[in-house]
């Protein structure tokens, strides 16, 4: 089992929820690759990547990732935690702390209980968190508080804590939808540059498919909680790219003309 | 419709006026008695004035002595609300726990200071002592209640971050808890540290210590002089308990 990601069957229902949010998912993703989930809001994306992140349980059938299998009633061994790097949507920064704190956190996954807590950070750690805020373009950030910076350097910085954790296996949650085509094209040549630096595998969501597609080396198109084509990005088309949204639409209506 | 007045309305107003009627003639109100004690209150006043400035060295004591007080129960406070806050919040602890949690802070709450105050000084006797432990138990009420809602305002998206790289239950509340809690927190205190002290001035009057204490003294001893003395300090205390908590307000804001 030499794949990063390997999922058979999986399914997904929201407590309380009618419909799943995964249904039957299946998917390998390969060491290096750079995955793109494309496909309408509810179309499962955030929760599929919640559960690589060993941060969503109560799921059915199979899941491997880096070679761990997941087990769907536990979150996975905090020790293979960080291997699988998350940046999240809204950055879950903590506000009144330093650049260099927060990005320091990252490293806290991969130090004793008992050095993490009284942050003795070796000589390593340091090396590490200035390597990626330089990578980040935020080196002469470090000593500023989060809470003073702009929307875009908070981006770098979240994306520095996920590197920091030295992963192996990066997840983003649509790293680039609050951003112009030209930051949306900085950050995702960093994250993915910054991945192939690395030897990462990347898999991210996204809804814009025509800035995905330069990034990625594979896409996974996602509807109703199920994957609806998956490929490599120079067979991708923009009609079976276009289905996808169109049958959200359609679903919409489907939804209003029920109501 | 019951939102503009009716019978709703109508009724409240017939309740409240016959609750004051009521308090009014059952509390032996007579106004012939309060304007012939006019010259009493002049004598009264009279036998205040000059204050005696001879008692400087009991109002340095009982100044220390108040200080100390308020002190050492905002620590024993904080000692006590830590653990009662984590296990009132939420966040941390299961419903069973922090709805009983809560229940005792509220009850805690409920007892008024001097009531504890008297309960501690016939338990340990006069002086100082009772006085601490009534503030700090008293002052946990209220100190636990607010850590508990420090700890449940944070924002979790940072905390799940933490989790999701690796780190451990206490590391998390190191590093992404304790952060976003602390000013939160040393506000609560220092709000709470400041009622203690202007609590501290008057414990005194069941015996509890400090400067009440010589007020108390004083006025049983109709040595009114010394007893206006005494109260002169309390009130500047007082004012100068306001100018530090506006400066602190400012700091921590």
């Amino acid at each position: 089992m030499s794949s990063v990601v390997e999922l058979d069957n999986l399914g997904f229902v929201h407590p309380g929820a009618e419909l799943p949010a995964l249904n039957g998912v299946s998917l390998a993703v390969e060491p290096g690759e750079a995955v793109v989930l494309l496909g309408p809001s509810g179309a499962g994306k955030t929760t599929l990547l919640a559960i690589l992140d060993g941060r969503l349980q109560g799921w059915t059938g199979c899941a491997a990732v880096l070679g761990r299998r997941l087990v769907p009633d536990a979150p996975p061994p905090v020790a293979a935690r960080p291997d699988t790097g998350f940046i999240f949507q809204e950055f879950a920064l903590v506000e009144r702390s330093s650049v260099l704190r927060n990005v320091l956190n990252g490293r806290l996954g991969r130090m004793s209980g008992v050095a993490a807590f009284f942050s003795r950070h070796s000589e390593h750690d340091l090396d590490v968190a200035h390597q990626v805020l330089t990578d980040c373009g935020i080196g002469e950030l470090a000593h500023r508080r989060v809470d003073s910076l702009s929307g875009g350097q908070r981006q770098r910085v979240a994306i520095a804590r996920c590197l920091a954790q030295e992963p192996r296996l990066i997840l983003a949650d649509e790293p680039v939808s609050n951003l112009d085509p030209a930051r949306a094209g900085e950050i995702l040549t960093l994250i993915t540059s910054a991945a192939a630096k690395r030897g990462a595998t990347t898999v991210f969501s996204s809804h814009q498919p025509e800035l995905a597609l330069r990034f990625a080396s594979r896409v996974v198109g996602m509807t109703g909680g199920r994957v609806a084509f998956d490929h490599s990005v120079g067979n991708s088309s923009d009609e079976e790219i276009g289905a996808l949204y169109q049958d959200a639409i359609k679903g919409a209506a489907g939804l209003r003309l029920v109501q | 419709m019951t939102r503009h007045g009716g019978w709703g309305s109508f009724l409240t107003g017939i309740f409240l006026g016959a609750v004051v009627l009521w308090s009014f003639a059952t509390s032996d109100m007579d106004l012939s008695r309060l304007l012939s004690a006019g010259p009493r209150i002049v004598e009264f006043v009279g036998r205040m004035i000059p204050p005696d400035p001879t008692v400087m060295a009991e109002i340095v004591d009982g100044t220390a002595e108040t200080l100390r007080i308020a002190i050492l129960g905002t620590v024993g406070a904080i000692i006590l609300s830590v653990p009662l806050g984590f296990a009132a919040s939420e966040t941390m602890a299961p419903p069973a726990i922090h709805y009983s949690v809560r229940t005792l802070l509220a009850l805690i709450r409920a007892i008024p200071l001097l009531l504890v105050a008297m309960l501690m000084v016939g338990a340990v006797g006069l002086g100082p002592m009772p006085g601490i432990i009534a503030v700090a138990f008293h002052a946990t009420g209220m100190l636990g209640k607010f850590y508990a809602e420090a700890i449940d305002g944070v924002a979790r998206a940072p905390v799940e971050a933490l989790s999701s790289a690796g780190a451990g239950p206490l590391v998390r509340l190191r590093h992404a808890i304790w952060p976003q809690m602390a000013p939160v927190v040393a506000r609560d205190t220092i709000f709470r540290f400041e009622l203690n002290l202007r609590e501290s001035l008057i414990l005194g009057v069941v015996g509890a210590g400090g400067l009440g204490f010589y007020i108390q003294i004083y006025v049983r001893s109709f040595q009114y002089d010394k007893a206006a003395s005494v109260t002169i300090t309390v009130i500047l205390l007082v004012i100068a308990i306001e100018v530090l908590n506006v400066a602190l307000r400012r700091r921590f804001s």
